[in-house]
């Protein structure tokens, strides 16, 4: 199956081996749209690869740009204003609940629901108007800087980011009432690609994808970065059956995801600091702290991060080329290329036909897997 | 708020972590303050000749109970001298995650309370540094079987860096082509980078007529 077929939201192969119409063995075969960005950024400044990173996956931009700056941050020592760290949180969240809209939106078609990409497509363009009114851009934002942000909130964004966010928490009951009332949809997921937490953490799984099997494990909780530990906030955990986590429960969980991110955003405009009505110009120290541009040889950063998929990371060896200016070596973690391969081994046992709907329950982006 | 583990609990547990790591042969541990955002974390790290590595891994694994493999980085220094021409570097997580139990038929979510969490479910990052010596197949021990998770990483390590895992079973290229020449490995540091200037790409936009400079060179 693949590289051009609508289970593979992406551009890669999965060899299925078949007995009748069961699926009896599995392969992936990567690699399509493979563009050397690790090498690429060896040869950028650590400004300048932020813009890469955004390229890393469409559908979740600005959680990969951050999960870049928070490593460039640890490298270079940076302490970074509170505001700042607020508005990241906030920028975050509505791009985590833009992801996995364009996800739902994405896995209706692969279940039989036509019409649920349009519905979620049309709130997905809210989150994208909030985040443009931040960054300037629709797709890919460019937005956190070393150190800070590129711009505060402007005027009236809490206003509109309230009134979007409310609507958007109403709406969350509509997909519920359609994706749950929908015998087709039930009787596509449930039951069907089971997986264990264990197996999953030993394979290299996280994020929502464990979540989903009864665990309340994630990064910004275990290992708090940002301003998470400030605000009032439980990662949502489903309960899942005796044999596991079905697609019916990676379902759940990122309706329930989107609404605690929802709920966040909303309460960190609420705390940040000096009111979300203030505003700063660019550069301003209140938003953006002073950061030096070279890494000296020795040294490293390395940051895990709570991706909209899972646990990425950056790693960034210091004293590349132009006297540190450049990295030496970075290194990507891109949870979905080790959630490819154990999806692919969900499969065993299934239809051929269940097949895009355990890959598609998964969640899987292949710009950031290829890299 | 504030359900998270406490920084004291976090460098306690480090700290048992390096000192019974510290215990064995030839293997030195640290740990690190870094910072992140606002909050301090405390970063384990580990330092460990190549032929002990496997010992370490099964130890980590089975009495440290890290049990998530995170990422594998692969460094080539080819002036590093003849201690450290090759670095591998593993990141790890101690997770604790267990399979949620089942009570009356029903399975019951774990819900883990960050701030009373003890011993090894303190939740830690974990990094180990192995230094290979100068040579032109560099290789380490395999810890497939030990993570699933390092599977595919060293898959890509090996096919990036080129630095090879012994034991590993079923290697191939996963990110390039399969056709790739044996011993291309782009991310060593002998392969630069090309630019085009500023004319070729108006000349020549689809790039048919380029050839990179260094053609007919043996690489």
């Amino acid at each position: 199956m693949g590289p051009q077929h609508p289970m593979t939201h992406g551009l890669w192969t999965l060899k299925v081996k078949v007995d009748g119409e069961t699926v009896i063995d599995t392969e992936p075969d990567l690699g399509y749209i493979h563009r050397g960005v690790e090498k690429i950024c060896e040869a950028r400044d650590f400004t300048q690869i932020t813009t890469y990173c955004d390229r890393l996956c469409y559908a979740s931009a600005n959680t990969w740009s951050h999960s870049y700056i928070y490593a460039v941050e640890d490298l270079l020592e940076v302490e970074v204003p509170e505001r700042a760290e607020y508005i990241r949180l906030i920028a975050v969240e509505l791009q985590r609940i833009a992801s996995h809209l364009m996800w739902l939106g994405a896995y209706g078609p692969d279940t039989g629901n036509l019409s649920i990409m349009v519905w979620c497509l049309r709130e997905r363009e809210m989150m994208m108007d909030l985040l443009q009114e931040l960054s300037g851009s629709r797709m890919h934002y460019n937005f956190p800087r070393v150190g800070g942000v590129k711009r505060d909130l402007p005027h009236g964004f809490a206003q509109r980011a309230r009134a979007k966010v409310s609507l958007f928490l109403n709406r969350i009951q509509e997909y519920e009432a359609l994706f749950d009332e929908s015998t087709i949809f039930l009787i596509r997921t449930q039951g069907v690609g089971y997986a264990k937490p264990e197996e999953m953490v030993n394979h290299g799984v996280s994020g929502p994808n464990l979540r989903a099997g009864g665990v309340n494990y994630d990064v910004r909780r275990a290992h708090p970065y940002s301003v998470y530990s400030e605000l009032d906030w439980e990662p949502p955990v489903e309960r899942p059956s005796i044999k596991g986590a079905d697609c019916y429960d990676r379902y759940r969980i990122r309706i329930e995801e989107m609404r605690i991110s929802a709920l966040m955003v909303l309460e960190a405009l609420e705390k940040i600091p000096r009111g979300a009505d203030t505003y700063h110009e660019p550069g301003d120290p209140a938003i953006l702290a002073k950061a030096p541009s070279r890494a000296p040889e020795g040294t490293s950063g390395f940051h895990h991060f709570e991706d909209s998929r899972g646990e990425s990371m950056f790693y960034l060896a210091g004293g590349g080329e132009a006297r540190g200016k450049h990295p030496y070596r970075v290194s990507i973690r891109s949870p979905m290329f080790l959630t490819i391969p154990y999806a692919s081994k969900c499969m065993i046992g299934y239809k051929v036909a269940d097949i895009p709907a355990i890959m598609g329950s998964f969640d899987p982006c292949i710009g950031e897997t290829d890299r | 708020m504030g359900h998270i583990v406490s920084t004291e609990t976090q460098r306690s547990a480090a700290q048992d972590l390096a000192a019974a790591v510290s215990e064995m042969d030839g293997i030195t541990a640290e740990v690190l303050e870094r910072s992140s955002g606002t909050s301090p974390r405390n970063v384990v790290v580990v330092n460990c000749p190549p032929e002990r590595w496997r010992v370490l891994a099964e130890n980590l694994r089975n009495t440290q109970g890290v049990d998530y493999c995170s990422m594998i980085t692969g460094i080539h220094w080819p002036e590093g001298g003849p201690e450290k021409n090759w670095e591998v570097i593993y990141h790890f997580l101690r997770m604790a995650v267990s399979d949620p139990p089942v009570i009356g038929g029903m399975v019951e979510p774990i819900i883990t309370d960050p701030t009373k969490v003890g011993g090894i479910r303190v939740p830690l990052e974990i990094e180990v540094r192995i230094n290979l010596p100068e040579t032109r197949e560099p290789s380490v021990a395999s810890v497939q079987d030990i993570w699933v998770g390092a599977d595919w990483n060293e898959k890509e390590t090996w096919d990036l860096v080129g630095i090879d895992f012994e034991g590993h079973v079923g290697m191939r290229r996963v990110l390039q082509p399969h056709e790739t020449p044996t011993g291309f490995h782009p991310l060593q540091k002998q392969h630069k980078l090309r630019y085009h200037d500023f004319e070729e790409m108006y000349d020549d936009a689809q790039g048919f007529l380029r050839k990179p400079s260094d053609s007919g060179k043996i690489k």
